[in-house]
């Protein structure tokens, strides 16, 4: 299972997690589908997203939104792309058109099948067993404007992610009882760094810091 | 900031009814004097527009404060002191009564039976003035300010209206709080997409959801205010006006090189026929429906829409429909070509009559050079705008229209074949008139062909190709794939494909770096959800529901946002930075839903 988790962030906080990303498809020109978390802005965040992987000389970029009818010849190339990268934005929303369109089904089957999954913010949660961290705190959390009650999202690590962390008591308390209440570690990652699992491995790329039995640890 | 809490916002008094218009044309007008109108409240306020046409300053926050609303509602809340009031004899408080007096403009309209306008014009509006920031001026009008005697009512009736009397309806006088915000909304939609438009500068709103419009342009003049005076053979005031309209286009970038000789008028024409072919085209291949005539009403002098009671943009290409309005039907969108045309043959009789102080026969003019221009303007917009559906950008555009036109004009050949492909249901009754669908989205294919050759790259089967194209509208028997639609399915791709390897030649880019680049043009130009008239009457209503939590701040950021990310040239929304992101959300959802429709 290759999976990259972003936090958030400009391109040049990620650059890192871009390069092991790229590396991680074997290829130096991998075919990278994107699909954003809704359509209505996809214009300006697939431009940014196709500048930011082009510095690297990839060219064989797609953008794919699931809350609008596509066709099934373009899913069936964006299943045989090296990289899937589900962007940011409402976790719920995502979530909501991911498992309408079947796609949640498609994404499983696309990691398990060796293609590199990666996710930034919303797109990282999406890769947990549900999207509950994009809920709290109330000062900075994602509305359920959907009403969306199955919160079941891939399942494909065994713990939870937090993105866009701030070092601050106000986050760290809410993280803690989160994670008594789940029993479950949660990765917390400040904007820049991320995760990179590559089968057995993980790697934390930046600062990271995990909540786990009513403490807080620092990874770097 | 300082500057802005101490202003008096003194150039809204320059907004007392003056208007050059008055010394040009002595009876092109009547005028009203009007008093202050009680009740107002401010539902919106265009801040950018304000800005820009330099009634309030650049620095000025986005939000009304007591000064600014005061003078809003001082210069704009009016009614007319109309024939009605003057006949029974009604008497108004002195106090209330303005200074100076306001004129509704007489034009031409076919729905007044003496076709010469002896009685047709502003049936409810009154023009605010004109505005002068320095370099620029603004016409400024209101709508619903009371009816006046060019109402189709008055004329209908032979008789004078009560300013509100519910019995008459449109003749009344009085405007609505939906058709301002309408109107506000689709005009920023088309402006922020460079589509020639009147604005809305304010909606105000009075009790039963009566409100007065405000519009602003740099000129609110239509063909049908010089076709009156043609008409009625009234030489005078048709070059005095034709000559104040040349005068007051001078400082424009495209009127720069006007002649100050008679040879002016031979300018003034053909620059007519460049507007109109222009926006001819420009209607045909963004779907939008405006009821042109003869008569030149409902269009602006550059080709800019006016007057949005009748607009719509479709999603798709639905030539046939026509807005029933009670005792005849509209033109469709294939025939405004035509319609808009036969505008500039009247043109070219009014610039004769000029000329030569003869007025010659209108068929005369059938085969006037002037119609060639308006054809060639119509065509060279036309192939502009396949390619930029394709992706391409204007020095692209230009490169290729130079070297390639053939290949352009082969290929849009056969996009036409599919973007006018109907329903086999053939014609169907719809909520407000009669329409015959059309069944292919041509924006969908546009949008996602360059993503599959990324991924493919090869060229797609002919099944595929429909399944991609197909809207809701299309039955089974609709997509059927007949011997001859294979061959356009291969033309298309073949033409496409070519296209790009000739501006991937031209750019010295490779074939795979220049389908990207593009894939990033074609999916801004043919959005997947962008807006059509049911979308933004569904997003008025919605609006009018919740107009009680929406103040006119909150009104001009949601129309601001929304216009900005319905415009294919702006980028700069972010969705988790909109202010007013649950509302927005559903108006997406909204035209999202209604993409395809009318």
């Amino acid at each position: 299972m290759k999976l990259v988790l972003y936090s958030g962030g400009t391109d040049e906080e990620n650059v890192v997690l871009d390069k092991k990303l790229i590396e991680l498809s074997g290829k130096k020109n991998p075919q990278i589908t994107f699909i954003p978390s809704s359509s209505y802005f996809i214009e300006s965040e697939f431009m940014e997203f196709a500048s930011q992987f082009q510095k690297y000389r990839v060219n064989n970029l797609i953008n794919f939104p699931v809350d609008v009818e596509y066709s099934e010849i373009l899913k069936n190339e964006v299943l045989k792309s090296d990289i899937i990268y589900l962007g940011g934005g409402n976790t719920f929303y995502f979530l909501k058109h991911l498992r309408k369109s079947g796609f949640l089904k498609e994404l499983k089957g696309f990691v398990k099948d060796g293609g590199v999954l990666a996710g930034l913010s919303a797109g990282a949660i999406m890769m947990t067993n549900n999207i509950m961290t994009a809920s709290f705190p109330d000062f900075d959390r994602d509305d359920n404007d959907e009403n969306i009650k199955n919160l079941k999202a891939l399942n494909l690590v065994s713990f939870d992610f937090f993105p866009h962390y701030k070092n601050s008591l106000r986050y760290d308390n809410e993280l803690i009882e989160h994670a008594n209440k789940t029993q479950k570690k949660v990765y917390s990652c400040p904007d820049g760094s991320g995760i990179i699992i590559d089968e057995q491995r993980i790697e934390f790329i930046g600062k990271t810091f995990v909540f786990y039995k009513g403490e807080k640890f620092s990874l770097r | 900031m300082s500057e802005t809490k101490s202003s008096n916002y003194n150039s809204f008094d320059t907004l007392d009814g003056s208007h050059p218009f008055k010394d040009v044309v002595e009876d092109g007008y009547v005028d009203y004097e009007a008093r202050s109108r009680k009740g107002a409240k401010i539902r919106y306020f265009n801040f950018d527009l304000a800005k820009q046409m330099g009634l309030i300053p650049k620095s000025h926050p986005n939000g009304l404060n007591n000064k600014l609303s005061e003078k809003i509602i001082k210069t704009f809340s009016l009614m007319i002191i109309n024939e009605y009031d003057i006949e029974q004899n009604r008497d108004f408080s002195k106090d209330k009564i303005k200074d100076s007096k306001f004129m509704a403009t007489r034009y031409l309209q076919l729905q007044h039976d003496d076709k010469k306008g002896l009685s047709s014009g502003d049936g409810r509006s009154i023009w605010n003035g004109q505005f002068k920031n320095g370099k620029e001026t603004w016409d400024i009008t209101s709508c619903g300010t009371g009816g006046t005697r060019l109402s189709p009512a008055t004329t209908k009736f032979n008789k004078f209206f009560e300013n509100g009397d519910p019995s008459i309806s449109y003749g009344c006088g009085f405007a609505e709080i939906d058709e301002g915000i309408a109107q506000a909304l689709f005009s920023e939609v088309f402006y922020k997409n460079k589509i020639k438009t009147e604005r809305t500068l304010l909606v105000l709103e009075f009790e039963k959801g009566y409100a007065i419009n405000v519009r602003a342009h740099p000129s609110l003049l239509r063909p049908s205010h010089f076709f009156i005076h043609l008409k009625q053979g009234n030489y005078d005031n048709l070059k005095n006006l034709v000559d104040y309209y040349i005068d007051s286009q001078r400082h424009t970038k495209q009127w720069a090189s006007c002649p100050s000789d008679k040879s002016k008028y031979d300018f003034f024409l053909n620059q007519m026929a460049i507007n109109f072919g222009n926006m001819a085209s420009v209607f045909e291949n963004e779907y939008i429906f405006c009821w042109l005539d003869w008569d030149g009403d409902n269009i602006l002098m550059d080709g800019s829409i006016i007057d949005y009671g009748s607009i719509r943009q479709f999603g798709m290409f639905h030539s046939e429909y026509r807005y029933d309005d009670v005792d005849r039907f509209s033109t469709s969108i294939l025939e405004q070509r035509d319609k808009a045309k036969y505008i500039i043959q009247n043109f070219a009789q009014l610039v004769d009559y000029i000329k030569t102080k003869e007025k010659k026969n209108l068929k005369e003019f059938k085969n006037d050079k002037s119609l060639d221009l308006f054809d060639k303007e119509f065509e060279d917009e036309k192939n502009r705008n396949i390619l930029k559906k394709i992706g391409l950008d204007e020095k692209e555009t230009n490169i290729l229209i130079e070297q390639k036109l053939k290949l352009v004009k082969d290929f849009r050949k056969i996009y036409n074949y599919f973007e006018r492909a109907k329903s086999s249901k053939g014609l169907i009754k719809v909520s407000d008139g009669i329409s015959w669908d059309a069944i292919f989205c041509m924006r969908d294919i546009m949008r996602e062909i360059p993503k599959i050759i990324i991924a493919k790259k090869e060229k797609i089967s002919d099944r595929d190709f429909i399944d991609i194209i197909k809207s809701h509208y299309a039955t089974e028997e609709d997509t059927q794939i007949s011997s001859y639609r294979s061959k356009m399915i291969k033309g298309f791709q073949d033409k496409y494909w070519d296209i790009i390897t000739e501006i991937s030649l031209i750019n010295k880019h490779s074939f795979e770096k220049q389908i990207l680049k593009l894939s990033f043009r074609a999916s801004k130009v043919n959005k997947f959800a962008r807006v059509t008239g049911d979308s933004i009457s569904l997003i008025v209503e919605q609006i009018l529901k919740k107009k009680n939590s929406i103040c006119a701040d909150d009104l001009y950021e949601m129309i601001d946002d929304f216009s900005s990310v319905q415009s294919i040239y702006d980028d700069s929304r972010d969705a988790d930075k909109l202010k007013h992101r649950d509302l927005l959300m559903q108006f997406f959802r909204i035209v999202k839903e209604h993409r395809e429709g009318l």
